[in-house]
């Protein structure tokens, strides 16, 4: 069958955010525009953190590991709403995930660091090793692979894997390899996404240091943006086969069409000021869908509400579409920027808007930056879009895009 | 709605591909004189600014995303005519590890924390915070080799860029392949760079540092066309050359079919 007549489609999707534990409410706080920032108490120069306040259940095998505990959270949501993988064999099932730096904890900064600090002010770096290789833990907690690893060995997948780290990109390049993956016929089903916490000393300083936190509110595409809320969560999505998943009676969510990828090229700490790469990686997701411009009903934005980053991309989406650009938001206002998960978070953001016909608005925005031409969706509107392309963008230059489509859906219902 | 037709088949037709040009840094060696020997340790005779003129972007990388940038530039010199393929077409995939960075970059702050010989977490915040440098974070990237290279050559192409051990640029040799091979790229630069010497107390194995890349194109009907093989080239890598983390199997692959 021809990728028309046989698309990848969702069976189950995850998530865990600032909204809470679970893809049902992170999609009661997009319809109702909430705002799930929690005020930071701490010593830093911000008002509010996108961290999840729900309890997140916490593995045995990775301990203090806030990243791994959300990223298991959302698989186990994804793999139980798609009906499990059991009826798959374990060398046709495949995890692809993106993931960031790790988590350096506050333990860890008070009890590995600090101690070796030498009156000189350096690091004894031997005692400093000595005192890590004690702790069985720290290590592990510092490998990027260890949650694909973990999630595989937890969910017998001994497929196709891989662990994506391209900054905030790193999600949906993940998600992009699944479908490759797919499409090869390498793996029958792929359990794809990202997982991120910075919400931590040196996660958070590291960003206010560089000038991206918002010290009040994330305004994206507003004329007073000044930077973003710093996010945690995972979002995983449950790839297949059409065909496969009308066999064993799994009601697709919606189609994953296509994506696509471009590097900036341009500087590996800024974006390109004109949205080239991000331009790029559009056609080439659209391309690689099969759809043109004028098919895609919403954007859903990389959008972080700093005044390059949203620069760069309106401008690229405006050169994109033309006049008839769809409209565009964000969820990064509502859930803060969740950083190298942002891309699995808002392509569920992206499946719930077409399962359940709306396009989520964008919290924190006032009024449009008047050097910005693009249509945004303020409040949450209910339409049902057919075609969603969500875009993510990272340090390094790193971009991808993904299209999302319902029109397979009511072929098969 | 409008709809076009998908430019690609359900399953991309394959191209041949054809192994172009490739770089090596070792312990052994740079380039063919890395090709046998050599054992745990640094690269002989490596010079970052050899190879990267651009002395600000220089500081912000560490020793393996040097090692990286200079091995695809390596690479993409040994291919004739490279410039010509357009921008867009030009793909990196990469398998590379995160750099936590210097501690000694966090030395000011942590002292600036400490007024009263203890550790205070506010204190850091508070006082600590401007003593750090503003790419503290960014020079701890897993994907820089992609982000510095990238701009140096204007590769704007499909990419990915692979973090998981040894497996890392294993992946990212058979994505780069695959890249080409599928029609989504005419010029691939894939293969991996880690940086582990200094490493050895705390992994608790003899480490090495290196770098290897391919340049991958699509092969003329007269050229020879390679297939990658299987990962269990990388068997005997560590015990040769000690720990290399994503440079592996680049490296390990490298030495096994390039030395003819």
């Amino acid at each position: 069958m021809s990728r028309a007549e046989d698309p990848i489609v969702i069976t189950g999707v995850g998530a865990v955010t600032a909204a809470g534990v679970g893809s049902d409410a992170l999609l009661d706080a997009l319809r109702s525009d909430r705002f799930c920032g929690v005020s930071w108490g701490g010593a830093l120069p911000i008002e509010h953190v996108g961290a999840c306040r729900d309890s997140v259940p916490s593995h045995p095998d990775f301990p203090d590991d806030r990243k791994a505990d959300l990223a298991f959270s959302a698989a186990r949501e994804a793999l139980d709403a798609a009906g499990g993988w059991e009826h798959v064999a374990p060398d046709r099932r495949a995890v692809f995930l993106g993931t960031g730096l790790s988590s350096v904890t506050p333990a860890e900064l008070e009890s590995d660091l600090y101690p070796h600090l030498t009156a000189e002010g350096r690091f004894d770096r031997v005692a400093m090793a000595r005192d890590l290789s004690t702790d069985r833990g720290a290590p592990r907690r510092h490998m990027p692979a260890r949650v694909t690893a973990g999630l595989r060995l937890e969910l017998g997948a001994h497929g196709p894997s891989a662990t994506s780290f391209s900054a905030c990109a790193a999600a949906a390049q993940a998600i992009g390899e699944g479908l490759r993956a797919i499409r090869r016929g390498e793996a029958d089903m792929a359990l794809v996404g990202g997982h991120d916490s910075m919400i931590h000393p040196l996660g958070m300083l590291s960003f206010v240091v560089l000038g991206a936190l918002s010290p009040s509110r994330c305004r994206p595409f507003d004329g007073r943006r000044d930077g973003f809320m710093i996010g945690e969560g995972a979002g995983m999505l449950i790839l297949e086969r059409a065909s496969s998943a009308h066999a064993r009676g799994a009601r697709p969510l919606a189609v994953l069409a296509g994506a696509g990828s471009s590097v900036d090229a341009w500087n590996a700490t800024a974006p390109h000021p004109e949205g080239l790469g991000a331009g790029l990686s559009m056609k080439r997701a659209l391309r690689d869908a099969g759809v043109a411009p004028e098919a895609i009903d919403y954007v859903n934005c990389h959008g972080t509400g700093t005044p390059l980053g949203d620069r760069a991309e309106c401008g690229a989406v405006s050169r994109m579409f033309g006049r008839n650009a769809p409209p565009v938001s964000t969820v990064k206002g509502a859930l803060g920027h969740t950083i190298a998960a942002a891309g699995a978070v808002e392509a569920v953001a992206s499946v719930l808007a077409i399962r359940h016909g709306f396009l989520p608005g964008t919290v924190g925005h006032g009024s449009l930056d008047p050097e910005l031409t693009v249509d945004v969706v303020g409040a949450a509107r209910d339409t049902v879009p057919e075609y969603v392309l969500s875009n993510s963008f990272g340090f390094g230059g790193q971009n991808c895009s993904l299209v999302f489509a319902a029109n397979a859906l009511q072929a098969r219902s | 709605m409008t709809r076009m037709r998908a430019p690609y088949s359900p399953v991309p037709t394959r191209r041949r591909v054809h192994l172009a040009a490739w770089s090596l840094f070792c312990s052994s060696g740079i380039g063919s004189d890395g090709l046998t020997g050599g054992g745990p340790g640094k690269v002989p005779g490596f010079k970052a600014r050899s190879w990267v003129k651009d002395r600000k972007s220089l500081k912000l990388m560490g020793r393996s995303v040097q090692l990286g940038v200079a091995a695809v530039k390596a690479a993409l010199d040994g291919v004739p005519g490279w410039e010509e393929v357009p921008a867009e077409r030009r793909g990196i995939f990469v398998g590379a590890s995160p750099q936590l960075g210097d501690p000694d970059d966090l030395s000011y702050a942590l002292n600036a924390a400490s007024p009263d010989g203890v550790f205070h977490l506010r204190a850091f915040a508070e006082r600590g915070i401007d003593l750090i440098h503003p790419l503290w974070l960014v020079r701890g990237l897993s994907n820089n080799v992609i982000g510095f290279a990238s701009a140096f050559h204007n590769l704007q192409g499909v990419n990915a860029n692979y973090c998981d051990g040894r497996r890392g640029g294993w992946n990212a040799l058979t994505e780069g392949f695959q890249a080409v091979a599928e029609g989504r790229a005419d010029i691939v630069v894939a293969g991996g760079a880690d940086a582990f010497v200094g490493a050895e107390r705390l992994l608790g194995v003899p480490c090495g540092e290196g770098a290897a890349f391919l340049a991958l194109r699509p092969a003329q009907p007269d050229e020879p066309a390679i297939e990658l093989g299987d990962p269990a080239i990388l068997q005997g890598i560590d015990d040769e050359l000690g720990y290399l983390g994503a440079a592996a199997a680049p490296v390990a692959w490298v030495r096994a079919n390039c030395s003819a």
